[in-house]
């Protein structure tokens, strides 16, 4: 399992970055292909995993007007394509007192006024790279429907491209962001379990326990992890386990 | 087979006694009616004027959205957005040059060809009801109830789209007299609200406003109907602006038409979404005893 | 691509197994955990006990402790800057507390730092949020359900993931603080999934006795990087954020306390001294060093420079010398290798499986186990699937979870994987995935308390760059709740300490004056540059070409 000697033996293909041709191995993702290309990433690379958002990349392909896009790290390269990475867009974020804010969509509105500039071009939606239904999401939005804006967004990775794009010059993506936060925190159910433990270890009705455990021998610890009880894999929600120590 | 149903922004937040109360008349009355799975704004903020193609595209997505789920017929609720829908189909339908650039630009949808048929509900009633039949399904005629049916301007102008002719509009009225209820004549029916002036022009907009209040209060109207959120923010939630600005102009209730629908049908209180109208509405339910809980 | 034919082929052999094996599973018939005994034997085939990957430290506070020669090659080098050059009568910037590292436990330490009234300065190599925090898929542990879980089964948990050398005190605090840091979260509006009656769903992970995963479907650090990230900015007024500045050296004072830390703009090459009355050292993990040759997961910034920075300036190190392999990285599709398939997948259901279609270890054993387990069946035993690329894995059977849990489950529970693999023509809730073990966590680093407090005044340490939580081997959840509990810890540590009015006092690098002088006496690592900032994959060919350009190291 050494280091990717990748494809040596790969068949090279020309691409074109920012318009100009390198040859690169054919099994490569775009990111790599660059690095193999000479290039050393600054911006336009971060995860590597297709989740930061940090590697946005436009393409087109001859003989095609449309464009396309990719994540840099999870696109393989294709022949002739002609790209660049748009690491960076500037696009303005409105700052807020999460605390205070109301999870109404007005309040949203209210921040974001060219909201109401979206006109369905459906530009963003056609950029996204994950696939993302952008522009209906800003339509929840604009209805206040929080929550389907929450679910039509959750995998958004910021990456900008939507609003790079945008004709009524929104910043979707902290758009989202602000509705998912809004949900998560005032429109989502309670979770009065938590609440709950929270408070029985502030009481300190552990404490007693945790002390023996951290003053155990590793013998005795052994012990009990052995025997201690497991929740099947299958167990119900609300499954009782049989012993009620620790508990 | 379910009919298509597009409800517009507005009637998810503040405008949901106008939803609430149309869709469970609509039940009521054995109407299957279906939200479409997927809708954006309809593009009423937007000019429609006809070389700004750009503004065409939300209604007209819809538009194509309405056709994909597979339905023939689509109906609205709301004025504003019948008005745009509307006028974005008749352009699809009719404008070969600007229905290609349309279809071609939005390359990722179906082609579209004005196939669907766009209805206002007070339409939709009047040809799949009729008058006869609705009037027969009240079970609380509004007997004595003087209203004063408020059309504004989108379901009237411009004329291509007009629910009715605009010449002499009756089909409020007669809606409302199926109901049991007393429609009354006045002069500013059609007028306008002068609708988001009220946000540029306020001073302009609450005189227009207070203009077609005196006029209905003249004719001894108890209440206004009418069947859009824009006109029902001027007339309704603005009217004590209005009144602290303009002399003569008395309270006046205002309703959805489709709230005093579901009262006629006998429909429970819940239905009507009155937290959303005024106080004054409220009250004067509860002085013609209009009002059931449900059981 | 798709599955080749070969592939589909012995495909058909793990369908062939797979009703009896769901049937087994639905039948609560485990293949049996391996007991301690012989959680020992199989250890021997994990990278980490095998002696010739280490050698001894030469120089430092932990001098004569084997760690992996890629991370030794780093602690034996020399600094970036030359201590006699920098002026340090002057600075560029000035804060109360200087957070180091835009990942997850960097922003809550910003935040805890900022609600004690500190000014804070952020400063991070990439863009904040450019972290393994984001990247995070499976979940959080915490024990939150009182009616059949409690942080006393969370800590036996731990350790014994941890094969019980873990440092207790930070034991307690990490499951005594985990309810309150989903509290937490949940309060800044993190969207973790929840069940119908508004319980937050939880799944089991590989070495919980109690299913206490709470997870956010398959982007679990993601949600959580992403509203810690939006309530830093809403702050903005109390913290600033510097992207695309790693700090390359740690500044001290007279009085020998922690004063701030030099940082290098990476775009315009320039550097910056930035003083400050705390630092708080949160830089994460260091998979990109890729020891022993293997692939990693982490994010591209993962270069393991705060535990450079920190042992230069006097901090010992602990628990560096065992690296988690994550059990189950993408083996097939090429260009996906090394990618990270959560362990939720296993949680849900899905069994390892040999070439023979059979299960070869229980699928809920801690990860060292499961990875040992891995290798041993693709070395010694020969049970392992060839790849096109003439390697070997096993496969990852996710089509069991549809079959268990209904159809539909993996598309909903695991959407993100769902696509990859679909771009790849490849349908993992009918189809099983090639997998291997892929460097995924830094278990040890920077000793510290659980103050957050190290053996420097006004340093304080969390996250993945600290070590002694998970003692040798890191449960999975365990890690985004670490970075959140000492994230919080560490940020309001360094803000009382803030308050306490320490001592202020000259600039001083004496300290990387006198490392050097140690390097020199033994001989090593002169040659060297670190920290390494950012890996370097650059072809041989084309750097033999780059004529003009100076390497050091790995550092261009
Ligand atoms: C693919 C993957 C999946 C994972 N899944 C899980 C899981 O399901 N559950 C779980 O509990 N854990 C999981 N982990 C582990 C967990 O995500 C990490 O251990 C944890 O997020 C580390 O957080 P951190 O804040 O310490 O470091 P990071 O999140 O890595 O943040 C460190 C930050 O510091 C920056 N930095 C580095 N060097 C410098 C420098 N010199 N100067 C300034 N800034 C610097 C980095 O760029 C980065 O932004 C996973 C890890 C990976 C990689
Ligand atoms: S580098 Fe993070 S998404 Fe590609």
């Amino acid at each position: 399992m050494s280091q990717a000697p990748e494809s040596l033996t790969a068949k090279l293909i020309p691409i074109y970055i920012m318009g100009k041709r390198y040859e690169v191995p054919e099994t490569l993702t775009i990111m790599k292909a660059i690095e193999h290309a000479g290039y050393k990433f600054i911006r336009g690379c971060g995860c590597r995993g297709g989740i930061c958002g940090a590697c946005g990349t436009v393409y087109r392909r001859p003989g095609d007007y449309r464009i396309h896009v990719g994540l840099a790290c999870q696109t393989v390269v294709e022949p002739e394509m002609v790209l660049t990475q748009i690491p960076f867009y500037p696009a303005n974020r409105a700052s807020y007192d999460y605390a205070t804010m109301e999870a109404v969509g007005a309040a949203v509105g209210a921040l974001y006024p060219e909201l109401f500039r979206c006109v369905a071009c459906n530009a963003c939606t056609k950029v996204c790279p994950m696939d993302v239904e952008v522009m209906d999401y800003i339509a929840a939005v604009k209805r206040g429907d929080l929550a389907e804006a929450m679910r039509l967004s959750f995998d958004c990775i910021q990456c900008g491209l939507c609003a790079s794009r945008c004709m009524g010059e929104l910043p979707q993506y902290h758009i989202a962001q602000l509705v998912r936060r809004l949900y998560g925190g005032k429109l989502a159910p309670a979770t009065d379990h938590v609440d709950a433990m929270v408070k029985k270890i502030a009481d300190g009705y552990y404490q007693q326990k945790i002390d023996e455990l951290k003053k155990m021998s590793v013998d005795e610890l052994k012990k009990l992890y052995t025997a201690r009880e497991q929740e099947p894999h299958q167990a119900p929600e609300l499954w009782k386990a049989k012993s009620a120590e620790g508990l | 087979m379910k009919i298509g149903y597009y409800p517009g922004c507005t009637l998810k937040s503040r405008a949901k006694n106008l939803e609430d109360s149309a869709l469970a008349s609509l039940a009521a009355l054995g109407f299957e009616v279906e939200e479409l799975p997927r809708w954006n704004c309809c593009g009423a903020v937007f000019s429609l004027a006809n070389d700004d193609l750009i503004h065409h595209l939300a209604p007209v997505r819809d538009l194509i959205r309405a056709k994909d789920a597979g339905h023939e017929r689509l109906i609205t609720l709301c004025s504003m957005c019948y008005n745009t829908l509307a006028r974005a189909n008749l352009l699809m339908k009719h404008d070969e040059e600007k229905r290609k650039t349309l279809n071609l630009f939005m390359e990722e949808e179906s082609d579209y060809f004005g196939e669907v048929e766009v209805l206002h509900v007070l339409d939709f009633l009047r040809r799949e009801l009729g008058w006869e039949k609705l009037r027969a399904a009240v079970k609380r005629p509004l007997e004595g109830l003087r209203v004063a049916p408020y059309y504004g301007c989108t379901l009237l102008r411009p004329r291509e789209v007009a629910i009715e002719s605009p010449d002499l509009p009756v089909m409020f009225a007669d809606f409302l007299r199926a109901l049991g209820a007393t429609p009354v004549e006045f002069p500013e029916a059609t007028a306008c609200c002068s609708s988001y002036q009220i946000i540029a022009n306020e001073s302009a907009a609450l005189e227009a406003s207070a203009k077609i209040l005196r006029a209905a209060t003249a004719s001894s109207a108890d209440a206004l109907a009418m069947s859009c959120p824009v006109c029902e923010y001027n007339l309704g939630r603005r009217q004590g602006d209005v009144r602290s600005k303009h002399e003569g102009v008395g309270e006046l209730p205002t309703f959805y038409f489709t709230q005093l629908l579901a009262i006629a049908l006998g429909l429970p209180q819940e239905t009507l979404g009155l937290k959303w109208n005024e106080a004054s509405s409220l009250e004067l339910l509860k002085k013609k005893s209009y009002l059931t809980v449900s059981a | 691509m798709p599955y080749p034919e070969e592939l589909k082929k012995l495909i058909k052999i793990v369908e062939g197994t797979r009703a009896e094996r769901v049937a087994r599973k639905k039948a609560g018939e485990e293949v049996p955990f391996l007991s301690l005994e012989q959680r020992k034997e199989r250890l021997k085939h994990h990278p980490d006990f095998q002696e010739e990957g280490r050698r001894p430290l030469k120089v430092g506070a932990s001098k004569g402790y084997a760690i992996a020669h890629e991370f030794a090659d780093l602690l034996e080098a020399r600094s970036r800057i030359d201590p006699n050059k920098v002026d340090l009568s002057r600075w560029d910037l000035e804060t109360d507390v200087l957070v180091i590292g835009g990942g997850g436990a960097g922003s809550s330490a910003a935040l805890l730092a900022q609600e004690h009234g500190a000014k804070v300065l952020l400063a991070t190599k990439l863009r904040h949020g450019d972290a393994n925090t984001m990247m995070a898929e499976g979940g959080i542990q915490a024990a939150t359900k009182g009616d059949k879980d409690s942080p006393y089964y969370h800590y036996l948990d731990v350790m014994g993931g941890g094969h019980f050398t873990n440092v207790p005190e930070l034991v307690e605090r990490l499951v005594t603080d985990a309810p309150d840091v989903i509290r937490w979260l949940k309060a800044l509006g993190c969207n973790f999934t929840q069940i119908e009656d508004g319980r937050l769903a939880t799944l089991h992970g590989g070495g919980t006795s109690r299913k206490r995963m709470h997870y956010a479907a398959d982007i679990t650090g993601a949600e959580i990087m992403r509203t810690l990230r939006d309530e830093v900015r809403n702050r903005r007024a109390d913290i600033t954020v510097l992207e695309f500045s790693p700090a390359v050296e740690l500044l001290l004072n007279e009085h020998g306390a922690c004063a701030g830390a030099v940082l290098y703009n990476l775009e315009t090459e320039t550097y910056q001294l930035c003083k400050a009355k705390a630092v708080v050292m949160a830089t994460g993990g260091s998979g990109r060093l890729h020891v022993r040759g293997f692939m990693t997961t982490n994010h591209y910034g993962a270069t393991g420079d705060g535990v450079i920075l920190g042992y230069r300036a006097g901090v010992p190190v602990s628990f560096l010398h065992t690296v988690q392999y994550h059990p189950t990285g993408v083996a097939f599709q090429e260009q996906a290798e090394g990618i990270l398939i959560t362990e939720k997948f296993r949680g849900a259901g899905a069994n390892l499986v040999n070439v023979d279609g059979q299960q070869f270890v229980n699928e809920r054993e801690p990860r060292d186990i499961e990875a040992a387990s891995i290798i041993l069946e693709c070395t010694e035993k020969r049970k392992g699937v060839p790849t096109p690329s003439g390697k070997t894995g096993v496969w990852l059977d996710s089509p069991m979870i549809d079959m268990l849990e209904g159809e539909g489950t993996v598309k909903r529970e695991f959407p993100g994987k769902h696509i990859l693999f679909k771009r790849f023509e490849i349908d993992i809730a009918k189809e099983p995935m090639l997998i291997y073990p892929t460097l995924h966590y830094q278990n040890g680093g920077l000793e510290f308390k659980a103050s957050g407090e190290t053996k420097i005044p006004g340093f304080f340490v969390a996250g993945e760059v600290g070590g002694g939580i998970h003692g040798a081997n890191r449960l999975m959840g365990n890690s985004l709740l670490d970075i959140v509990v000492f994230g919080r810890v560490a940020g309001a540590s360094a803000g009382s300490f803030v308050k306490s009015k320490p001592r202020d006092g000259k600039l001083s690098l004496e300290h990387v004056s006198r490392y050097h002088a140690e390097l020199e006496a033994a001989g090593v690592g002169m040659d060297r540059v670190a920290p390494m900032v950012l890996p370097d994959y650059t072809p041989a060919d084309v750097k033999k070409k780059q004529w003009t350009a100076h390497y050091e190291g790995t550092l261009r």
